[in-house]
């Protein structure tokens, strides 16, 4: 559906240039998502936004092999654990569904130098969480759309 | 019969023109929306989560069942379209082999 385009000039620029800014801002997006605008389901769709540019420039066949369609599933599959998780942990350590208050953090805030609540960690948790659900979703619907990555 | 539905027309958009001159401003702390829960909201989150981004906050701590559901919606997506796309396409693939 999709062919590769032969220029040599897009496929550095999408893949060398582009393609890790468009990744380390939606990285941004998302860690800095208890502080700015933004969260997992805008830092997923940024994200997924890298991987489809390059697969735009380089082809379908040729960049979806770096990323198996299973692979893909799996990777939504445990966005939603890694929530789910974040409901379950604090059920076990006392408290309701997805009430984040009894998370340990000393660890964490030891470990990285910050000052960050229980609920601000449960915070990260899910939104990491619905980061990866999110990307693996946006790039599966488009692999398979584009019928490119065959198993 | 086009010229009445201008008509119409013309009468909603000045209806909701006139009605709208009645509405509060945007983040108006007195009006009538943001009387219920918001303050409630605010205050929790500057004394329990401690995060400057409110809407944060109630998207993925006081409404985090909402969010559980929006991102199982989206899993369910990619599993249909994964299940209707990739049947089609295996099919006619077996076919040809046999």
């Amino acid at each position: 559906m999709n062919d590769r385009y032969d220029s040599v000039i897009l496929h550095f620029i999408a893949r060398v240039v582009m393609a890790p800014l468009i990744i380390v801002f939606g990285l941004y997006v998302l860690l800095h998502g208890e502080l700015s605008p933004g969260g997992g389901f805008q830092a997923g769709a940024i994200v997924a936004a890298a991987l489809l540019l390059v697969r735009l420039a380089l082809g379908n066949r040729q960049a979806a092999l770096r990323i198996p369609q299973g692979l893909l599933i799996w990777l939504a599959c445990i966005g939603l654990g890694i929530y789910m998780f974040g409901g379950i942990l604090p059920l076990i350590l006392g408290a309701n569904f997805l009430d984040y208050a009894p998370i340990p953090v000393e660890w964490y805030n030891q470990f990285a130098g910050e000052h960050r609540t229980p609920r601000a960690m449960g915070i990260l948790i899910i939104e990491v969480g619905v980061f990866l659900g999110v990307v693996a979703v946006l790039v599966l619907i488009y692999d398979l759309i584009a019928g490119s990555s065959r198993q | 019969m086009k010229l009445l539905m201008l008509a119409f027309l013309a009468g909603l958009v000045a209806l909701l023109v006139w009605a709208s001159a009645d509405l509060p401003d945007r983040a108006d702390p007195d009006a009538p929306a943001n009387q219920h829960l918001s303050p409630e909201l605010t205050r929790m989150t500057e004394s329990e989560v401690v995060i400057p981004n409110l809407v944060s906050a109630i998207l993925a701590d006081f409404r985090s069942y909402d969010t559980l559901g929006e991102t199982f919606v989206i899993f369910t997506a990619g599993l249909a379209v994964l299940l209707v796309l990739q049947r089609s396409r295996r099919v006619p693939e077996e076919d040809g082999d046999e």
